[in-house]
């Protein structure tokens, strides 16, 4: 399988090579064709808004919630397996002695590089849509190893004690090479090369691997030099220069990937695995093994959580080529400290910044460089390092000079790979602690300026596609950050804060305000088919992947919303690729916007449907006809015909019989960013450097909820990692880049003792373009935290920290100066 | 070996190896609600009651076990006839992805045993053991002071006020 050179959104538009488009303004008009009973007011609303329970809440908490390893009883031939991974950060496999490991009882198969059912394939662990935009540069098992972690050789056991003992007894010899862990020595010219360029397809701009660089780019509005050379002749233009510094973050997905790999009874390869991305898995899976895409069925059971982890595909394959080996079906389950080493991690990112500022507070120009570690390979490499300029950036539209250059970088380390926020909360640490240092500087109210900035409703906005060759806007049709702003604010005590009676203790409080997406523009899909059984319930099947957040539910209620049933009479069923319509997946805040819009034609179809039967039912017209509650009436006679009533003439009618079954797909162009604003409150003692949160705000502008509960627990679960990211995040390695962080004992996750109290605040607003108005919520509140608590010890104590995590002891090191 | 264990208020013996852990024995056996993060006792997802105590059953070598009591998220309620706290947890939506909530609503019953009615800095500290990801830990702290109320309520009405009253 070849790929295509280019990803689509690089190639200049139709419209543009004949030169005679349209200008921007009328190709993006601020109306927008929706439907008309798009927008509800908050008492029409039936099923959308309501606190609906989780559909799967009683099995969750009566522990009947099946995930994937729970279903290995299902399979009594079930081996169990275990990888052996690279001890060492850079070198070659020389030698794999297996043969103690084969002879040991209980062992069905061991799997090395040179094995049969082993392809040689190229492919990567990225589960993006087709071509996927990241460098094909892994095989299953390496013979090269690049990071402590890269998976050399896999035992499938009767059971995983055996398996365990097995790979232990794997004798390795390796030939070890000079790692590199620092990206700024991995582009010195006489740094060891980790990737040879003959062996990787890489169809992002820039990839350098003399210089171990797997992606650059750049993008420019304006003219940012020009505006610097003037700012260096004026008085009242104020130039200043910040540089921040983020580490590793983990997911800590609470269920470690898992996947049991079988041949089913028509000799098909099934899966059962913890993913985000069941169609991505499916394909990737199928060009790597070289079946059918047919031939591969991907069942998602219960899923402990994703944030990411699982957009990637990391122990399919494996799994898969052991399943072969084996000859039975075979469970590999991870372990938790492979968890932190060996899978995947938010990657570390060094950002810099300059701007030009009026002394009123005009920003002139603002010039954005970012270097990204991507570890030992690419996956998203250039995606996430992108989204650090172009989530953020946007805040600031009317910025007419705005350059955003990037960078990512290989090292002998951990892999980055999709992680909530996706480079965001790198980008807001920076852009937002920087216009707090403006704000200073000018001695000007770190709100003012940025309300005078700031983006707005009805703006073209042109920053989110500044890398992209070809000319992007982005019409902003709902912005609710003014009334973030003012509802944050009073909710952290922003004008009422009082300082404590100790002298040497300081108070403050910070804000950041933050940007996101709703999906990927131009570049998702999500399909819905519904169908009507006869007591007036449906089932609602998409390949929306639910793995945790409740997506299943809202997807109900967005029906129900549609049809006039009650959102527990519509019944979803969990995705799978033989059964389920197809979706792009959980990843970049896309479900609710997407799928949600495919899930609400799919309704608004099987609703016209079954109007047709309860006009013939009632005698009146089908548009002057209403669903609500359960039935279907007429606004003139007032009678009324119950959903049931109507399934079972649709089935069993006299006159006419045809199952109500709707079905639609979604796809845009749109992308519309949910905002938000953050705020932190603080107390700093200027003795010690240490502080106290006494809380932290979120106020959110995600268009209509759908499902404050779920929209509430979305926004609360992002702050508790955005203020991990902010205080404790990291992993840490020897000199040799050998992992020390091994565990959630090393790496310090927050627990109920240790993390301050998060208030989330929903600011509806409606945005047109989305499912009742609705936009993404999932990722966006991950990215507040660090600069909101940077800039409040700034203004607390006058000391900035720019390199994450915030600690006492970099706070006192600055106090002590 | 044998392991001899009331399980959820039944007499059971099992079979198992030495290298076991408690938490291998009941997943293998299809207790399949107590969950496996970490196999190092530093998540909680494991949680279960041993002779009425809190537990971490990953790092709980079954040889140490014979003849205790035993209990996990299955002797609690079921789907239609919850007990208060899975109740609270579903009425506060103090659940997402629900992995750590078997070993959350153990550890939290065995809290509201001991101590009817904690204030919300003891439940921080009485749940510190178990990590959950997904919540940011607001819903379940308000689910867990609502389990307190209705734990209450049911203790009166149930045993005319016994401390352990759960409706059992």
């Amino acid at each position: 399988m070849s790929r295509t050179d280019e990803p689509a959104e690089d190639e200049p538009a139709a419209d543009e090579r004949q030169g005679s488009e349209p200008s921007a303004e009328v190709r993006h008009p601020i109306e927008w064709d929706e439907a008309p009973n798009n927008q509800k007011s908050a008492d029409e609303r039936q099923a959308i808004s309501k606190r609906e329970e989780k559909n799967d809440a009683r099995k969750i908490v009566t522990g009947e919630s099946k995930y994937t390893a729970d279903y290995a009883p299902n399979f009594p031939d079930l081996a169990e397996a275990a990888v052996l991974r690279s001890e060492i950060a850079h070198g070659y496999v020389t030698e794999i002695d297996t043969s103690a490991a084969e002879a040991m009882d209980g062992v069905y198969a061991v799997i090395t590089p040179d094995s049969e059912t082993v392809p040689d394939r190229k492919y990567t662990s990225a589960g993006q849509s087709y071509p996927e935009p990241s460098p094909w540069d892994l095989t299953i098992l390496r013979r090269k190893v690049r990071f402590v972690g890269d998976p050399i050789a896999a035992v499938a056991a009767k059971n995983g004690d055996i398996a365990d003992r097995a790979i232990r007894a794997i004798d390795v010899t390796y030939e070890e090479l000079d790692p590199v862990l620092d990206p700024e020595e991995a582009t010195d010219p006489d740094a060891p090369r980790i990737h040879d360029p003959e062996e990787v397809e890489n169809a992002q701009p820039g990839a350098d691997y003399e210089r171990n660089v797997e992606a650059h780019d750049e993008g420019e509005i304006g003219d940012v030099d020009g505006t610097f050379e003037e700012a260096a002749t004026r008085d009242d233009w104020v130039v200043t220069e910040t540089e921040w510094k983020t580490p590793y973050q983990s997911h800590c997905v609470p269920e470690p990937h898992t996947t049991i790999a079988r041949r089913d009874q028509d000799d098909r390869i099934h899966l059962v695995t913890s993913t985000q991305v069941p169609y991505h898995t499916r394909r990737q899976l199928s060009h790597l093994f070289d079946v059918p895409i047919r031939d591969v069925r991907v069942t998602k059971p219960r899923i402990g959580a994703g944030f990411g982890s699982k957009q990637s595909m990391l122990i399919e394959p494996i799994t898969v080529a052991l399943m072969e080996a084996a000859g039975r079906p075979v469970k590999l389950e991870t372990t938790r400290r492979e968890q932190f080493y060996a899978l995947r991690s938010r990657r570390p990112a060094r950002v810099r910044l300059r701007s030009v500022v009026t002394d009123k507070g005009d920003i002139k120009a603002l010039d954005m460089s970012a270097v990204t570690n991507s570890g030992a390979y690419g996956p998203h490499g250039r995606t996430v390092t992108g989204s650090i300029g172009t989530k953020p950036l946007p805040l600031y539209t009317h910025t007419p000079n705005v350059r955003f250059e990037m960078t990512a970088v290989h090292t002998n380390l951990p892999v980055g790979g999709a992680i909530r926020g996706y480079g965001a909360p790198q980008g807001h640490f920076a852009l937002e602690g920087h216009m707090d240092e403006v704000a200073h500087e000018l001695g000007i109210d770190p709100i003012e300026l940025r309300s005078r900035n700031l983006i707005a409703e009805g703006d073209l906005e042109a920053v989110s596609g500044i890398t992209m060759k070809s000319e992007h806007v982005r019409r902003i049709r709902s912005c609710g950050l003014d009334e973030c702003i003012a509802e944050g604010k009073a909710a952290i005590g922003w004008d009422e804060i009082e300082q404590p009676e100790e002298a040497h203790l300081h108070r403050a409080c910070g804000v950041a305000l933050t940007a996101q997406k709703s999906g990927v523009a131009g570049d998702e899909l999500g399909a819905a088919h519904i169908k009507m059984n006869e007591d007036g319930s449906f089932i609602l099947q998409t390949g929306a992947v639910d793995i945790g957040p409740g997506a299943d539910t809202a997807m109900a209620q967005i029906a129900a919303e549609v049809l006039g049933a009650r959102s527990e009479d519509v019944l979803v069923q969990p995705s799978d690729t033989d059964i389920s319509p197809f979706d792009y997946g959980a990843y970049a805040s896309s479900t609710t916007y997407v799928t949600g819009s495919a899930v609400k034609k799919a309704a608004e179809d099987a609703r016209d449907q079954l109007l047709k039967f309860a006009s013939r039912m009632l005698e009146e017209p089908a548009d002057t006809l209403e669903t609500r509650d359960g039935t279907v009436r007429s606004e003139r006679t007032g009678e009324s015909v119950t959903l049931e009533e109507v399934g079972y003439e649709s089935i069993y009618g006299d006159e006419v019989r045809a199952q109500v079954m709707g079905q639609a797909s979604f796809s845009t162009d749109e992308s519309p960013p949910p905002f938000g604003a953050q705020f932190a409150d603080v107390t700093v003692n200027e003795e010690t450097g240490e502080f106290e949160i006494h809380k932290l705000v979120f106020a959110v502008d995600c268009g209509v909820a759908i499902n404050p509960d779920l929209a509430e627990g979305q926004v609360e679960g992002a702050m508790h990692m955005s203020y991990e990211l902010a205080t404790s995040a990291g992993l840490s390695f020897d000199d040799d880049g050998t992992p020390e962080t091994l565990g959630f004992r090393d790496y310090g996750m927050p627990t109920t003792a240790d993390q301050p109290p998060l208030k989330s605040i929903l600011v509806e607003t409606y945005e047109p373009t989305g499912p009742f108005g609705a936009k993404s919520v999932a990722e966006i509140p991950v990215n507040g935290v660090p600069p909101a608590l940077s800039n409040a010890i700034r203004r607390a104590v006058g000391v900035r920290v720019s390199d994450l995590p915030i600690t006492a002891e970099k706070i006192r090191a600055q106090l002590d100066e | 070996m044998d392991i001899d264990i009331t399980l959820n208020g039944t007499e059971r013996t099992f079979e198992a190896q030495r290298s076991d852990s408690l938490l291998d024995l009941l997943r293998r056996n299809g207790y399949t609600g107590t969950k496996r993060g970490c196999d190092t006792g530093n998540c909680g997802f494991c949680t279960v009651a041993i002779d009425g105590e809190p537990a971490l059953s990953c790092v709980k070598p079954v040889a140490t076990i014979d003849g205790t009591e035993i209990e996990t998220i299955e002797s609690l309620g079921t789907q239609d006839d919850l007990h208060p706290v899975q109740e609270a947890f579903v009425d506060n939506a103090a659940l997402q992805c629900g992995f750590c909530i078997p070993g959350m609503i153990m550890r939290s019953r065995s809290l509201l045993v001991e101590n009817p009615d904690p204030t919300e800095k003891e439940i921080r500290e009485a749940l510190s053991g178990n990590l959950c990801r997904c919540t940011g830990y607001e819903k379940i702290i308000d689910a867990v002071q609502d389990a307190a109320g209705r734990m209450g309520e049911e203790g009166v009405a149930a045993d005319g006020g016994l401390v352990r009253g759960e409706g059992e």
